[in-house]
């Protein structure tokens, strides 16, 4: 080769090896930093006596430290679910803190006692608790590591009839409604972590809408994990009455630390007659860094039961953070003609792993439902899709359609789809498509043939691949979740 | 060690294999390996992922024990050549007929085989070249194979040398009444090619288990028609492995109807560059039958393409499970892997459970896979009957239409195709509620 | 006129294969339209990519100069946000990515090299809406992702669009006729004609003459077996009309 002979250098044009392969490591996660405010915290280990000590400190009603006694020693009789396509170094339950919260007594009465520290750290986050959010129309309910910092817009919800708080004040205030849909669509002993959240949980938010009532604005629930060395295990449950719409919106981020940390949620949707309820997740926890160290243990288990006709349930979810993420939120069709939806986008880059799905599970007549999945694998990480689809033996006209996508950018990464499709009705109509593939080098050309760099190129591409899923958030989500998938991808190519 | 007595049953039938058999004695040692094995494992259970939908009660609660020998070759409780002929091949073929797991020559007709295939029992071949066959019984971690592996007292070796062409399709008949555990050895060298069809069938209820060692030399064709028909008392359990060497060519159809509880595990492991698997099938049922149809293809050569559809149709109160997984290792660039499962539920008790799986660990491929179950298309029911034709013969007809294509597209040589057909009708007549 | 483009031996091959370009020489001058011809197989295409950057390729010798840089030394992210442009044979689809949005963060791109302001909404939908009506392209395939679900001839047009819209110093079209109707072809061509400028030279790859019909060059070079082995004017393109391609085997 003479000197002046030039290679069609890889590092610029060639996204199948030098492009994918090189990384750089750019800006990282930028939601990593650690505010300092006094906590107060159970001290690590768990039995009955911290379940006690939750119970106490949250002044709870007797039945409540029952049903979490309960839950408890249901727990103890469990083992952590085992099926998952994940890695999981053994868990250490008894070296974990099971209650840390923010030192301001019994919890601000308005805006003007919450710490200062802590607002700081919500705008960080860019989660106005002010007055600022009134102008995004949003309602917020703050959640700092164990507990309810703020509720936003209260005032005007409750003109309509709609409650909105810390599920720890739902419990005092709304005691009838907590009580008769607390554990009816995600019963105490439905899975390890479920069981473990029922007997733990220290907060979380409460939504009650109405019969006739169409939420005016976004309802959101922002959780944080700052403390260290703690679990998280907030529970939400929401409550959309007949013919009642409500959107919600829940986003996640928590602080960089070495070691992992346990969040393990419990999120139940009860819709009515003709009611719908939207609910967006943002999960963007702490992912652990590039060589898998640190990082949230995400185990969630989010279930919505349609129980009355014509109701509506509709989950989407993009999941860009978390060292390890099981989770699968799943819809109970019941009423005749309720429809499920669920819409996903997963990445994992770096050493992450997600084994995330949905199940659908069809019960009434002409009950339909939606999955549209999209998985994203760069680095080392591995991503399962796994869902199910049952319909059982009255689901007379029963549809569903399923789509997942998997896309896999580099060479050490994995792609799995798991579908369990089990039909009991033969008027029943279920569909499923997949496909696997990689970046297409012809796209990537073309985009950077057109002036992208290879960075916006191929964040131009997965937000394509993921449109359908964006297109079901929020709009401000929407363009937060574009803005994640892009920073997520960073150092995947080079 | 901690002891399941699933073995327990099978203890005396295995004492008795032990005595009569002739054979050598690393033959000897690995059956009472493959036996413990069994104990220690026991039977599946629905605990186990692979096993969640697969009913084996039907089984586990009263498993059928082989038969002792026939007396003398063709008589005693055979089965009388003329019930054996609508499930025939017309000549030529190369038949070998298994009563209960043995070979029966009587009922068995072949013609004079070109030099370089050896194709005989495997009890002959025990006889005449152990050495065909030594190592080929370690059977990996699978409860039925290892129970194969102890009690197997015959079955067929084909084996082809290099650049043999074997135009004559061999045909094996697997006609159970009590228990059969036979084995089905296939290597062909490079380049070689054979012809295969399997028909299982039988009569009161027996329990076939057979296991298939497949091996395909670089280049070497073997097209395999699997044909499952024994009748609705009967249990049936199949695993099947074969590996492909470069650009070997797998290319697999089967259709089960029958027994009561069948269960076929095919695992298929593309380790040379550009091999190919092609697998089309269709599992018909009615009444109480269940029948998984259990698929793994891995790929870890360049290059590699897998294509499977299988369709099923369920009526009565069958049940129909498709497991279907496409791995493809790190590094196995260029995988083209495309998987299908389509279902017919025809009654309101038939159910279906279909889990097609893909686990992709290279980034160079193209997989996809599909999954439908649904009834048939009023529309076109409506249609047929607007031009006359009653609704029974149109329901037929669109059954018929649906599964058919399993055979059309496997693109089978016309007498092995024509015998898919004509078992699809037989179903069709007999089974279609 | 001064050259905007100039070859010099260029040499390239297929990745690990074999060598499809035996040592190119081209001049071309701002304001200029030349037209490649030749054979299936003489290298055409491979010209067009190994000057866009595609990856799969290796140059083996000879330099390329642009604007008197070494276009060889950038990306091609790179070179096209420095004004090289090329018209795909085979547009690329790319789902789920609206066509206004990519051409969007494409045109930004190219203005943020040259350190002119960002076009914002407005401002980039008025550019839109002057390059559609000389162009005369209906605005229905703005609102669909990129290429996909297109026709050929929509496609081609698309790639004139974008043309259009980015304002390449150098444009090089590949095979921009291929698969299109006679309506199609006229419509494509009358764009390419529009955006015929003193400041702008256009590279025409193309297997037929029918095209120097309607887009007629200042130059041809016929392309055989990896060199240019015969140039000339526009006249010249109606000779090889003639004669067909035939001679050229001699002649190389």
């Amino acid at each position: 080769m003479s000197d002046s002979a030039t290679a069609n250098r890889p590092a610029s044009n060639a996204p199948s090896a030098g492009l994918l392969e090189g990384i750089v490591q750019a800006e990282g996660y930028k939601y990593g930093f650690i505010t300092d405010v006094e906590t107060e915290d159970a001290p690590p280990g768990l039995n009955e006596d911290t379940v006690r000590f939750i119970s106490a400190k949250k002044g709870e009603p007797a039945w409540l430290l029952e049903w979490r006694l309960k839950a408890f020693r249901r727990w103890q009789t469990m083992a952590p679910p085992d099926w998952a396509k994940l890695d999981i170094a053994p868990i250490d339950y008894q070296a974990a803190s099971y209650y840390s919260a923010p030192k301001a007594a019994s919890g601000p009465k308005s805006l003007d006692e919450v710490d200062p520290e802590l607002l700081k750290t919500y705008e960080k986050l860019g989660i106005p608790l002010g007055e600022r959010a009134a102008l995004a129309g949003v309602a917020v309910d703050a959640v700092f590591d164990s507990v309810s910092v703020a509720t936003t817009f209260k005032d005007k919800l409750a003109d309509l009839g709609i409650i909105f708080c810390s599920f720890g004040e739902a419990v005092r205030e709304h005691p009838e409604l907590v009580r008769r849909y607390l554990g009816s669509v995600v019963p105490q002993g439905d899975n390890f972590f479920a069981a473990l959240n029922s007997a733990v949980f220290s907060d979380g938010s409460f939504v009650y809408v109405p019969a006739g009532v169409r939420c005016p604005m976004e309802l959101s629930t922002y959780f944080r994990i700052n403390a260290a060395k703690t679990g998280q295990f907030e529970r939400t449950l929401l409550v959309a009455d007949r013919g009642a719409y409500v959107s919600y919106l829940e986003g996640c981020t928590a602080p960089q630390r070495d070691e992992n940390q346990l969040h393990a949620a419990v999120v139940e949707l009860v819709a009515l007659e003709d009611a719908e309820i939207k609910y967006a997740t943002v999960q963007n926890w702490y992912p652990g860094d590039e060589n898998g160290k640190g990082g949230i243990y995400n185990f969630v288990t989010k279930r919505g039961a349609c129980r009355g006709a014509r109701s509506k349930i509709s989950w989407a979810q993009v999941e860009t953070g978390s060292a390890i993420t099981w989770k699968y939120p799943s819809c109970l069709l019941e009423g005749e003609g309720s429809t499920g939806a669920f819409y996903s986008v997963a990445i994992t880059n770096n050493r992450q792993q997600a084994d995330t799905g949905t199940k659908m599970i069809h019960i009434g007549r002409d009950t339909s439902s939606t999955v549209i999945s999209k998985g994203i694998s760069a680095g080392r990480g591995q991503n399962t899709y796994r869902g199910q689809v049952k319909v059982l033996s009255n689901a007379d006209g029963a549809r569903n359609y399923t789509q997942c996508d998997s896309l896999l950018i580099g060479k050490r990464c994995g792609a799995h789809t798991v579908p369990y499709i089990d039909v009991r009705h033969p008027g029943a109509k279920v569909e499923h498509e997949a496909t696997t593939s990689k970046i297409s080098e012809d796209q990537m050309f073309y985009c950077q043939q057109r002036g992208l760099t290879a960075e916006d190129a191929l964040s131009l591409i997965v937000n394509g691949f993921c449109k359908e899923v964006l297109n079901e958030l929020p709009m401000e989500f929407a363009v937060e979740a574009q803005k994640l998938l892009a920073v997520s991808l960073e150092g995947s190519v080079g | 060690m901690l002891m399941t007595d699933d073995s327990a049953p099978f203890r005396d039938a295995f004492d008795q294999v032990l005595a009569t058999v002739a054979e050598p004695a690393w033959l000897t040692t690995r059956r009472r390996a493959e036996m413990d094995r069994f104990a220690l494992l026991g039977f599946p259970t629905r605990r186990q992922e692979a096993w969640r939908f697969t009913d084996l009660e039907p089984l586990i609660a009263a498993p059928p024990l082989p038969a002792p020998p026939l007396p003398a070759a063709g008589g005693g409780d055979g089965p009388a050549p003329a019930s054996l002929a609508p499930w025939l091949l017309p000549a030529p073929t190369h038949r070998l007929v298994l009563v209960d797991g043995r070979f029966a020559p009587a009922l068995s007709a072949g013609g004079a085989l070109p030099t370089g295939v050896w194709l005989a029992p495997v009890a002959e071949t025990l006889r005449r070249r152990p050495d065909m066959l030594e190592g080929a019984f370690g059977d990996g971690e699978e409860a039925f194979a290892a129970l194969n592996a102890a009690l197997f007292t015959d079955g067929v070796v084909l084996a082809l040398e290099p650049g043999v062409v074997l135009e004559t399709p061999v045909e094996i008949i697997h006609h159970t009444m009590s228990a059969a555990h036979a084995r089905l050895h296939i290597a062909l060298g490079a380049g070689a090619q054979a012809t295969v069809v399997e028909t299982a069938m039988g009569t009161g209820g027996g329990w076939g288990n057979t296991v298939g060692v497949i091996s395909l030399g670089a280049g070497a064709v073997l097209t395999h028609l699997h044909i499952q028909a024994e009748d609705p008392a009967a249990c049936h359990t199949a695993a099947v492995r074969a590996a492909l060497a470069d650009q070997a060519r797998y290319e697999a159809c089967a259709l089960i109807t029958g027994g009561r509880l069948s269960r076929r595990d095919m695992a298929v492991t593309l380790a040379g560059d550009g091999a190919q698997f092609r697998l089309h099938g269709a599992y018909l049922l009615d009444g109480e039958q269940e029948a998984t149809l259990s698929v793994r293809a891995d790929h870890l050569g360049l290059g590699c393409r897998t294509e499977e559809v299988v369709k099923g149709v369920l009526a009565g109160a069958s049940h129909g499970v498709f497991l279907g997984t496409v791995a493809v290792a790190p590094g196995a660039d260029g995988t083209d892997a495309r998987q299908l499962n389509r279902n017919l539920l025809l009654s309101p008790q038939a159910r279906v459970d279909t889990k097609p799986e893909l686990e992709i660990l290279a980034d160079d491929v193209k997989c996809s896979h599909g999954a439908t179950v649904g009834s048939l298309d009023e529309a076109s029911l409506f249609y047929l009957q607007a031009r006359g034709i009653d609704p029974e013969t149109a329901r037929r007809m669109l059954v018929e239409a649906f599964a058919v294509d399993a055979i059309d597209a496997a693109g089978l040589p016309d007498a092995l195709a024509a015998l898919a057909r004509r078992h699809l009708r037989r179903w069709l007549d007999g089974g279609a509620s | 006129m001064s050259k905007l483009l100039e070859i010099r031996g260029l040499r390239a091959r297929i990745a690990n294969g074999r060598e499809v370009l035996k040592g190119i020489d081209l001049d071309v001058a701002a304001g200029e339209v030349h037209a490649i011809m030749g054979p299936n197989g003489a290298g055409k295409s491979t010209l067009s990519s190994v000057l866009a950057g595609k990856p799969g390729y290796e140059v083996t010798g000879g330099t390329v100069r642009y604007l008197g840089q070494d276009l060889l030394a950038m990306p091609a992210d790179e070179r096209a946000r420095e004004g090289v442009f090329l018209a795909f044979q085979y547009p690329v689809e790319i789902p789920g990515v609206n066509n206004m949005y990519f051409l969007r963060a494409a045109l930004n791109a190219g203005r943020r090299q040259r350190g002119q302001a960002e076009l914002d909404a407005q401002q980039f939908l008025k550019a839109v809406r002057e390059r559609l009506k000389l162009l005369d392209i209906g605005d229905d395939l703005l609102r669909r992702a990129v290429n996909v679900g297109f026709s050929g001839g929509e496609k081609k047009r698309n790639e004139i669009f974008q043309m259009a819209m980015l304002e390449p110093n150098l444009a090089i079209l590949d095979e921009t006729d291929s698969g299109l109707d006679i309506d199609a072809l006229r419509a494509v061509s009358d764009g390419v004609n529009r955006l015929r400028d003193p400041a702008r030279a256009i590279v025409m790859i193309t297997h037929y003459q029918r095209l120097l019909d309607y887009i007629v060059p200042d130059r041809v070079h016929v392309l055989a077996d990896g060199r240019i082995v015969a140039s000339g004017d526009k006249t010249f393109a109606a000779e090889l009309e003639r004669t067909g391609y035939a001679y050229l085997g001699d002649a190389a």
